[in-house]
């Protein structure tokens, strides 16, 4: 932390060409974006634009608008949850395993589909879940199934779909504060008498409770501003808050009412990033890069 | 828990672990295998092997302009975000800025903050000026979510050399300019690389901002793949996930060998 009272040096202007873009695209857009949420028109081609909260009572007004808000959350905690329950075992694997092919092998296999299109990825489990996808044709053939089962077209596939996508996140999360974890403490309690069982619910569990919240916050984050699988394993059964925001643009053309529910997403979506950010540069105690 | 003779929960930890690592592959490895299966809608079990999905794939001109044009937009975005994200994060590890850690939280924000947002206001603005939807949006849009990366992976291999071969060089008589280019730029090396290629991935695999900076006729690859997977379900598609899953085990591999996938996960 010396470096803290050193003077700033010209390398600091490097910084230029990156604020500029930030500022012109990023922060302006927001602002416009948040302005045109609250104004009745477009202020370019009409003059006589007041503000207005109409947009956001739309929002809260209509049932149809406010159970699309409902179905995101639901969709973001059920996607969360699981997430969690298959990422935490495979993160403790990865984050205990001694041999460095194995540990590299496993990043691979975590990072590959991450770094996998999107559409790619819910084209594969569209392939599965479908009426004569992989899944029903093959309990069909097992005869355990007279018809095919409900798979996609509901929320239960877009919650498949998402926590395909966002498990990688959760592990990756994960792994470091797992890896950060005292191994001579579970060693203790095991000394101490603890089965594994107990060292594991009473030590580790309790010990990697900051990545599993921070991690949790990630892939709420994620799951509720999904476009792409809501919209293909939802069909039109499932009606998101992005879903919606897309609708308007592309559809009515409303750029008010886009805007509206652009920030109320937005405002979820700062506060858990916030807290995110804050959770882990607690256990790290280094400077936050994620 | 090594060395130890396998016992039940053991064995019960690495069949879940296994299941898991299956549940997060054998997606991807099921697009091949209806890449390469003749029957025209999506079909299980295959019936054969046939290339005549690649070929609709390579021979159709919507495709291809599509896939031309995803390309472009990723060769410029990678050039910009490397530029920019690499000075970005010199500035911030070296310049000694005031509120350095905030000003890295905001770049760093479009990893997180939803991408829909980030083509949605993009496109309000555009809209408001009177600009519309030129293809430089497209790759501003791209930049703005690929210049994380390059800083993400240029602040991990600076944060992990040792400040004090840049300060010997200095000792030795180099002047600042000489040790940063012979010093500091060639010991960032790795990370900006590593950097360009999630870039590049990141770029051509992009969808939510896509979705609004894009005008008809003019799609990206994703775009176009998205709408035609909204009617048609065939081999086509599947052919040209390949192309995506190809990329992105490169990369993988290419991130390994240049920087170890372990500095992706200190962050």
């Amino acid at each position: 932390m010396a470096t803290r009272r050193r003077r700033i040096s010209p390398i600091a202007w490097m910084i230029a060409p990156a604020a500029l873009l930030f500022v012109m695209f990023f922060i302006l857009p927001f602002g416009v974006m948040a302005t045109l949420s609250l104004l009745s028109g477009n202020p370019v081609s009409n003059p006589n634009v007041t503000l207005t909260l109409r947009h956001y009572n739309r929002l809260f007004d209509s049932d149809l608008y406010f159970d699309a808000l409902i179905a995101t959350l639901r969709i973001g905690l059920v996607t969360t949850g699981i997430a969690l329950v298959i990422g935490y075992p495979l993160a403790h694997w990865m984050a205990r395993m001694r041999s460095r092919l194995g540990h590299a092998l496993l990043l691979m296999a975590v990072i590959a589909p991450l770094l996998t299109g999107i559409v790619v990825r819910t084209f594969a489990w569209m392939t599965l879940l479908a009426d004569r996808g992989v899944i029903n044709t093959t309990l069909a053939w097992l005869g355990f199934a007279d018809k095919p089962l409900p798979l996609m077209y509901n929320e239960f596939g877009v919650v498949v779909g998402l926590v395909h996508i966002y498990v990688p996140f959760m592990v990756l999360t994960l792994v470091g504060v797992i890896g950060r974890i005292d191994r001579t403490l579970e060693e203790a309690a095991r000394g101490l008498g603890a089965n594994r069982a107990r060292t594991f619910l009473e030590v580790t569990l309790p010990l990697s409770f900051p990545g599993i919240l921070a991690g949790s916050l990630l892939v709420f984050a994620l799951a509720i501003s999904a476009y792409v699988t809501p919209v293909l394993l939802g069909g039109n059964n499932v009606l998101t808050l992005p879903m919606l925001i897309y609708q308007q643009v592309s559809a009515s053309f409303n750029l008010g009412f886009a805007g509206a529910l652009g920030v109320v997403l937005l405002a979820v979506s700062l506060v858990l990033v916030f807290a995110y950010n804050a959770i882990l540069s607690r256990v790290t105690g280094e400077r936050q890069l994620a | 828990m090594n060395g130890r003779p396998l016992d039940l929960a053991r064995a019960a930890y690495l069949t879940v672990n296994g299941a898991i690592v299956f549940f997060l592959l054998m997606p991807i490895a099921i697009v091949l295998v209806f890449a390469l299966n003749p029957t025209p809608y999506i079909a299980f079990p295959p019936v054969g092997v046939t290339l005549r999905w690649f070929v609709k794939f390579f021979s159709s001109p919507d495709f291809m302009s599509a896939l031309w044009l995803s390309l472009r937009v990723a060769a410029l975005v990678v050039v910009l975000s490397t530029t920019i994200g690499a000075m970005c994060a010199l500035a911030l590890a070296r310049g000694n800025l005031p509120g350095a850690r905030l000003l890295t939280t905001l770049f760093l924000s479009p990893l997180m903050l939803p991408a829909i947002l980030t083509g949605l206001s993009l496109f309000q603005m555009l809209m408001l000026a009177g600009i519309g939807r030129p293809v430089w949006g497209l790759v501003v849009g791209h930049t703005l979510v690929a210049v994380p990366y390059v800083l993400r992976t240029t602040l991990a291999v600076l944060a992990n050399f040792d400040r004090r071969i840049e300060e010997a060089a200095a000792v030795l008589g180099a002047n600042p300019a000489r040790v940063f280019f012979e010093v500091t730029l060639p010991l960032i090396r790795p990370g900006v690389i590593a950097g360009a290629i999630f870039a590049f991935i990141v770029s051509f695999d992009q969808l939510p901002i896509s979705l609004f900076l894009v005008v008809p006729g003019g799609e990206t690859l994703p775009v176009v793949l998205l709408n035609y997977i909204r009617f048609d379900l065939d081999g086509a598609i599947a052919a040209a996930s390949m192309v995506s899953i190809v990329l992105a085990l490169t990369a993988v591999v290419l991130l390994e060998r240049i920087i170890g996938l372990r500095a992706y996960v200190r962050l």
